[in-house]
């Protein structure tokens, strides 16, 4: 990253979002319309018709969708938390990534905060969730945890945003200084007047550190009470103590699963190749190494407490969830993704091919969906009564409304590439140095 | 509500005939007027419920109940708690009368055959057409001079009904009534006649008994009268005896009364008889029998050794020494016998065997043994029950000796066996008037359709039988207008013996059937003296009766001795087991049909809630299914779900395996009640029905149709059935569900118990 | 100052303090005598009638969506012959300690001053919390607008709600009837008495397995039965304090089992 100039970088990262190919439209356009018929048309027939369009039975109320949320919460652990912590910890390798890697955040958040509505009986009435006054005084379940969760997401979804737009100002600032046309203006409003004065700096980069700061402990927050959704049950297979740091951590490898996978499209996509390195690649890769051996532990522990529990009910759920029909297959596929395959990077030259951390990557966020599917799909089919147990089979909807939410997410992204600049101008101007005379090096 | 409140209650309004008038317009007496709801009856509040008694028609043990209505709606149908058959509880089927009422499903108004016989093709008509038509026909046959090809095809008409249509049967010049049902005790009344002489089905006291020995008898859901019979059994387990009586089921599989039971001993089908005279024989020979015949009876049971039966029933020896041992031991002690032991070729003889047991154990005319019941109530009038079967209509059928066919509420196109050609042979008849309230497969067959009400739009008697060791009638009136173009049966009957004058008409009562069971009543009031004793006027006794539901004098049953001599006893027992068709080699299994809970003979099958309710032991709803022990079914390849053939010597039909622990390697069951070609959108094409595989075995001295009389084989299909069971693991896993104290363990009854 | 502190704590007494595991005005219990329980289902059909309980069809039986409220659980131990089959009817347990009332986000489901944890059918909005969290899987979710074909809507019991689409529903104890009791009661200016009502279930039971009535009258039925020492709570390991009680069976150990399945 050594030979680029000032210039380079704003040309380069504004033309990300100036130059648009038609494959790009033709992809957006894609996505949006599978998103519109897979996920709202699907929801759209499923609020007609009722809940009962899904595979959700009795003992079984919570399924694919519960387990969409949790996998969205998951892959939102990628950006802020990892921005802010590397941040924190000023890991120079951060600059280029995190921006890309917070808009993930956000999108993904809203992406999970849908399914908690799709997933409602009434969903018209979601308001009634939320704590607002009303004649009958009548006040929300402060002891429910999904009321926690609706705290927990919108305190999230709002510090996500704020910690993104932050970030964006400089560069926003920047972007408003080389476009024309529709742009400016709008690029004029977002960075609020942003002159660069050392003043502003100062402001900037001490609110920046409060957010990192603030956000560390309200990310990690944020998914362990998602975990108390299943943990302050009584049902066997979900009423783990060992459900908060399982989530956190679970959260943090596939977020940053998902950050390789896009980053790898997106650096190819955008040709951004000389901005994401396979340095960038390395490091998360090994973030990888030990988010997986870090799983694989909490895994173990998982399996072990239940069976040494060794309660009829246990019994049956790990025996359920590990040996037998209809999910067995499953939980042997996400050992190998979560726990074998990410071995792989041991090696550095494994960690700098791409093509090895595509496939794990994607591996990763397979095992880790299927993993927050099973904790739904082979716990609640055997709760305690066996008369009433009863296998889940998801139904097409929720397939296609699964399916769809990746094309929603998808498109998200593609839209924010175009409207926000995607890898931070001034930070990786940081990483550069300040180009004081032709042949200056840093190192 | 309590019981006084709600006596209060209905008293007060005066309800009686005053319903009648409120909602009746088929029973409309003469002169009542229209009366607009702006002036409301004084009973009817809107939002509040009225309670009004009636009688349970679903089966025909005669169970009082309390139609809830709202708004001239039926709601709900409750036992009556003053009725000493009900006792306030309702079976299963009971409580679905009110589906039964707004079945979709109804017949709703008179109709005439369209299409060809059978096709289903009925276009409307009036009832003043269709009352002419079929008195028309009836006066063509009358004239001819072939009265007597009159055939009257009913289930067992209770009360006054059965009455008025012997009435016209008679006036007519007809003696051909036949009733039917499959499961009408037709075994159970003879052998009852033919060794004790009663006439009636005598009480067994469940509630009162230290033992309670079964042959099949399944109580808890149809044998019976399953409420009064189930409430005796709950009596008997934790109500206020000095101990808590044991039970045991004889049955090759482990039906739901079974379940109850503390020892299930699976006999081999067909042998149950020997077992019992086995039994009998322990205790003849133990010296406990202490009758003067004893000699006679120890010959009688000479050959039915111990080691004998035990060879044949497939019973360890030492089993039946313990039975015999506890059986004579505890008293009082009982001996019943049910479907199963009665649906052999040799029913009867199972029965007679029973009574033997019981009488030689010396629980006839006992507190907790077997109590008669009188058949005095009906001065001579009562309609005998035991008459020709249904063999004898097929076989006059069949030989062109029907001219006009009368159909009420049976169906034995369905409920008799494939082989027996029942439908075949209906459809000789050249001309068949159906007064069903349902399209079934027998109804399918008439020309022309009568509708009648369903019992809650009807008036109604009841005379109880099996009644509790005392007499007991069950007043029927209705508690809703007509939900549908539908005729009380009684006024139908009456319409027609009008329209064919003669004989028949000078029979038939002026006015309405509601009149004349009110006039019926009066005549019974002024017979009976426990009956006028017990009100000044008859006005007044019919109101009470009404808001009571019945009349019956609640007292101990009358204890008189009953025996069973050794000689009538001789003419029935045999040493042979039961026959059963099909080879041995070719069939090798036994096949046990069994009427479900819900579905009885196949009457509840258009019933949503019994569809839904899953079958008490397999708990599968909306369909049917083959019980198959897991060896057999391990030997045959086939698990729980798969689709296979049962096939016997007289045909074939498919049904789902269902793997139960509770059946005999050598037998399988298969619920009746499924399998309608007709019946409504809730029955139709759905599940099957096994009665197409048995052989047309009668029990010749009573014509009764045997049910376990038939070897079949399973046919892999390889395709899956179309299973649907509730129950996904009936494995406990150690998790204390339903937990136990053995007998001793902890003090058997509660003292706080009632 | 005083003044507010004064207004506050009024403010606070004015809101009802809710009954819940302190005191309760009733303590409805029931009493469910397995000895006496032979499995027939009458109280099935008794739900089914009295509550309004759609029928879902084959299709949706099949999937585990069948309504009922109440209904009878059937264990089976031992291979032939040696067979015991053991019922025990399950309908909610209106826990005291519920877990199905922390779950719940908007209070649709609650625990009201007699002991009986109901179900608000507006307030609920279909979260599925509660029937996740419930220990005895009783609880019911519509999950289509159900239609009974005509004429059968007109059996319909005008005292229950017909449930919309979207809700959660259960055994209610048959709170339409309580009500009726306790307005009855209150005009007589009294409490109410041991018989004023039945539930459904309990009405229609042949075997009189079934007891209810109001734990708090020492000399109640199910005050007497629920000092039997045959007495038991479903899944009483999970605390959750249920307001069912059972009575274990009388039933002899299976041949060979070599343990009695509890110990009285």
């Amino acid at each position: 990253m050594d030979n680029i100039s000032y210039n380079e970088i704003n040309d380069d990262v504004v033309r990300t979002m100036t130059k648009t190919t038609w494959k790009y439209w033709a992809l957006l356009i894609f996505c949006a319309s599978m998103a519109g018929v897979l996920w709202f048309g699907a929801w759209a027939y499923q609020i007609y018709a009722g809940q009962g369009v899904t595979g959700l039975n009795t003992p079984t109320f919570w399924g694919i969708y519960l387990a969409n949320f949790v996998f969205w919460i998951g892959i939102s652990h990628s950006g802020t938390l990892l921005s802010a912590i590397l941040f924190i910890t000023a890991t120079p390798w951060r600059r280029s990534i995190y921006r890309s890697a917070e808009a993930i955040t956000f999108f993904s958040v809203l992406t999970a905060a849908v399914f908690i509505f799709v997933h409602m009986g009434r969903p018209w009435n979601f308001y009634w969730t939320m704590p607002y006054f009303t004649t009958r005084e009548l006040w929300v379940n402060f002891t429910s945890p999904i009321m926690f969760d609706v705290f927990a997401i919108s305190t999230y979804m709002t510090s996500s945003v704020i910690f993104l737009y932050f970030g964006s100002i400089p560069d926003l600032a920047a972007v408003r200084d080389k476009v024309t046309g529709w742009r400016k203006p709008v690029y004029t409003y977002l960075s609020l007047g942003w002159r660069g004065t050392d003043a502003e700096w100062h402001w900037l980069s001490k609110s920046y550190t409060f957010f990192a700061v603030f956000i560390i402990p309200l990310a990690v927050s944020v998914h362990s009470i998602v975990s108390w959704d299943f943990a302050l049950s009584t049902v066997p297979g979900l009423n783990k103590t060992i459900f908060a740091p399982y989530f956190v951590v679970g959260a943090i490898f596939s977020g940053t699963a998902a950050i390789v996978t896009l980053m790898a499209c997106y650096r190819k996509a955008m040709k951004v190749e000389k901005y994401i390195t396979l340095m960038h690649f390395d490091k998360l890769c090994m973030l990888l190494l030990v988010m997986s051996l870090l799983w694989s532990y909490i895994n173990v522990v998982e399996v072990f407490s239940g069976w040494y529990a060794n309660t009829s009910a246990e019994n049956e759920t790990l025996m359920y969830r590990m040996f037998m029909k209809p999910h067995a297959y499953m939980y042997w596929l996400m050992i190998l993704t979560n726990s074998i395959l990410p071995l792989l990077f041991i090696f550095k030259s494994l960690r700098r091919s791409i093509f090895i951390c595509i496939i794990v990557s994607i591996g990763i966020n397979v095992g880790m969906w299927i993993e927050r599917y099973l904790i739904v799909a082979t716990s609640l089919p055997r709760k305690f009564l066996p008369n009433m147990w009863h296998d889940y089979i998801p139904s097409l909807i929720e397939i296609s409304m699964t399916i769809g939410s990746i094309f929603f997410f998808v498109m998200l992204f593609l839209i924010f590439v175009k409207l926000w600049p995607s890898i931070s101008i001034y930070e990786v101007k940081e990483d550069i140095g300040i180009p004081m005379r032709k042949g200056f090096k840093r190192h | 509500m309590k019981r006084r409140d709600f006596l209060k209650f209905i008293g007060a309004g005066g309800i009686g005939t005053g319903l009648g008038i409120l909602f009746g317009q088929a029973i409309k007496p003469p002169g009542s007027k229209l009366i607009p709801y702006l002036i409301p009856p004084e009973d009817v509040i809107p939002g509040l419920a009225n309670w009004y008694a009636s009688l349970c028609t679903q089966c025909s043990a005669g169970c009082g109940v309390l139609v809830k209505v709202m708004d001239g709606r039926a709601k709900k149908v409750e036992g009556n708690p003053l009725h000493p058959v009900s006792n306030g509880k309702l079976c299963v089927r009971g409580q679905s009368g009110v589906q039964t009422l707004y079945n979709p499903d109804r017949i709703t108004g008179p109709m005439k055959r369209k299409g060809a016989r059978g096709s289903n093709s009925f276009e409307p008509i009036s009832w003043d057409e269709a009352i002419r038509e079929v008195s028309g026909k009836l006066k063509e046959l009358s004239s001819k001079g072939e009265a007597e090809k009159l055939y009257l095809l009913s289930s067992s008409l209770g009360g006054h009904l059965g009455m008025l249509a012997d009435d016209f049967m008679a006036g007519f010049g007809s003696s051909n009534s036949i009733k039917y049902d499959l499961f009408d005790n037709r075994n159970l009344r003879y052998a009852n006649k033919s060794t004790m002489g009663l006439d009636a089905i005598p009480h067994y006291d469940i509630e009162n008994t230290q033992y309670l020995l079964s042959f099949g008898a399944d109580f808890a859901s149809t044998w019976l009268s399953p409420v009064a019979l189930s409430r005796g059994y709950g009596e008997m387990r934790q109500g206020g005896h000095s101990a808590r009586g044991k039970f045991v089921q004889v049955e090759p599989r482990l039906s739901l009364t079974a379940a109850n039971a503390d020892d299930w001993v699976p006999a081999k089908p067909g042998t149950e008889a020997i077992l019992a005279l086995a039994i009998a024989r322990e205790i003849v020979e133990s010296g406990h029998y202490k009758g003067s015949d004893v000699s006679a009876w120890k010959s009688l049971l000479a050959p039915f050794g111990r080691t004998y039966a035990a060879g044949v029933t497939d019973v360890d020896k030492g089993k039946i020494r313990t039975i015999a041992k506890e059986f004579m031991n505890a008293r009082p002690s009982l001996a019943i016998g049910g479907e199963s032991i009665s649906g052999y070729s040799n029913g009867v003889s199972g029965l007679v065997a029973i009574n033997i047991l019981n009488h030689v154990a010396g629980n006839l005319g006992i507190e907790g043994g077997v109590q008669p019941n009188s058949s005095d109530l009906f001065a001579g009038r009562r309609a005998d029950r035991v008459g020709p079967g249904i063999d004898a209509l097929i076989k006059a059928a069949n030989g062109s000796g029907i001219g006009l066919l009368l159909h009420y509420n049976n169906n034995p196109a369905f409920t008799t066996p494939g082989s027996a050609h029942a439908v075949e042979a209906i459809k000789n008849v050249p001309y068949i008037a159906s007064f069903s309230s349902f399209m079934d497969e027998t109804t399918a067959l008439a020309d022309i359709i009568l509708p009648s009400h369903t019992s809650f739009e009807d008036w109604g008697d009841d005379f109880t039988d099996p009644a509790p060791g005392f007499q007991v009638a069950t007043l029927m009136q209705p508690v809703v207008s007509p939900v549908f173009k539908t005729r009380s049966l009684g006024d139908t009957i009456i319409g027609l013996g009008k329209g064919v004058g003669g004989a028949a008409a000078a029979k038939m009562p002026e006015g309405t059937y509601a009149e004349h069971l009110k006039d019926s009543w009066s005549g019974l009031y002024t017979r009976n003296k426990a009956m006028n004793a017990s009100e000044l006027t008859f006005e007044r006794f019919w109101r009470d009766t009404l808001a009571k539901g019945g009349w019956w004098k609640e007292s101990k049953p009358k204890m008189s001795k009953l025996k069973v001599s050794a000689r009538s006893a001789a003419r029935h027992i045999s040493k042979e087991p039961a026959k059963f068709e099909g080879d041995n080699s070719q069939y090798p299994l036994y096949l046990i049909p069994y009427a479900q809970a819900g579905h009885l003979d196949g009457r509840g099958a258009n019933v949503p809630w019994l569809q839904e309710l899953p079958d008490p032991i397999t708990s599968v709803v909306w369909g049917s299914w083959v019980e198959i022990n897991p060896k057999t079914a391990s030997r045959l390849g086939v698990k729980m779900g798969d689709m296979v053939e049962i096939e016997s010597p007289y045909g074939k039909i498919l049904s789902p395996v269902f793997v139960y622990e509770g059946i005999r390697p050598d037998t399988v069951a298969v619920p009746i009640g499924q399998g309608h070609k007709l019946y409504g959108r809730y029955a139709e094409n759905r599940g099957a029905n096994p009665l197409e595989v048995l052989p047309p075995t009668v029990d010749s001295r009573t014509g009764a149709y045997a049910l376990n009389s038939t070897r079949v084989r399973i046919v892999k299909t390889g395709r899956p059935g179309d299973l649907v069971k509730m129950d996904v693991s009936t494995d406990e896993l150690g998790r204390n569900i339903v937990q136990t104290v053995p007998p001793g363990g902890a003090p058997h009854k509660d003292t706080s118990h009632h | 100052m005083s003044g507010i502190l004064t207004r506050l704590k009024d403010k606070l007494a004015s809101y009802r303090v809710p009954g819940y595991r302190t005191k309760f005005d009733y303590k409805w219990t029931m009493v469910v005598d397995l000895d006496r329980c032979n499995g027939c289902e009458a109280c099935v059909v008794a739900c089914y009638a009295e509550n309004n309980l759609p029928v879902v069809g084959k299709r949706d039986c099949d999937i585990s969506r069948r309504f009922s409220w109440i209904r009878i659980e059937r264990y089976v131990e031992g291979t032939y012959p040696d067979v015991k089959v053991k019922f025990i009817p399950i309908m909610c347990q209106h826990c005291d300690a519920a877990p199905c009332e922390i779950g719940c986000p908007v209070y649709a489901t609650y625990h009201n001053q007699d002991g009986l944890n109901v179900q608000v059918y507006n307030r609920c909005v279909g979260t599925f919390t509660c029937a996740t969290y419930c220990t005895y899987d009783v609880r019911r979710f519509n999950w289509f607008t159900y239609k009974w074909d005509a004429p059968l809507e007109q059996q319909l019991n005008p005292d229950v709600t017909v449930r919309e689409m979207g809700v959660m529903e259960k055994c209610t104890f048959c709170i339409q009837r309580i009500r009726v009791a306790k307005d009855t009661a209150k005009d007589e200016g009294r409490k109410v008495q041991e018989g004023d009502m039945k539930t459904a279930c309990e009405q229609s039971c042949p075997t009189d397995a079934i007891t209810f009535g109001d734990l708090n009258d020492p000399h109640s039925k199910v005050s007497k039965l629920a000092k039997s020492p045959r007495r038991y709570r479903l899944l009483e390991e999970l605390d959750t304090d249920p307001s069912v009680i059972y009575l274990k069976r009388v039933m002899e150990d299976r041949k060979g089992s070599g343990h009695g399945t509890s110990h009285g």
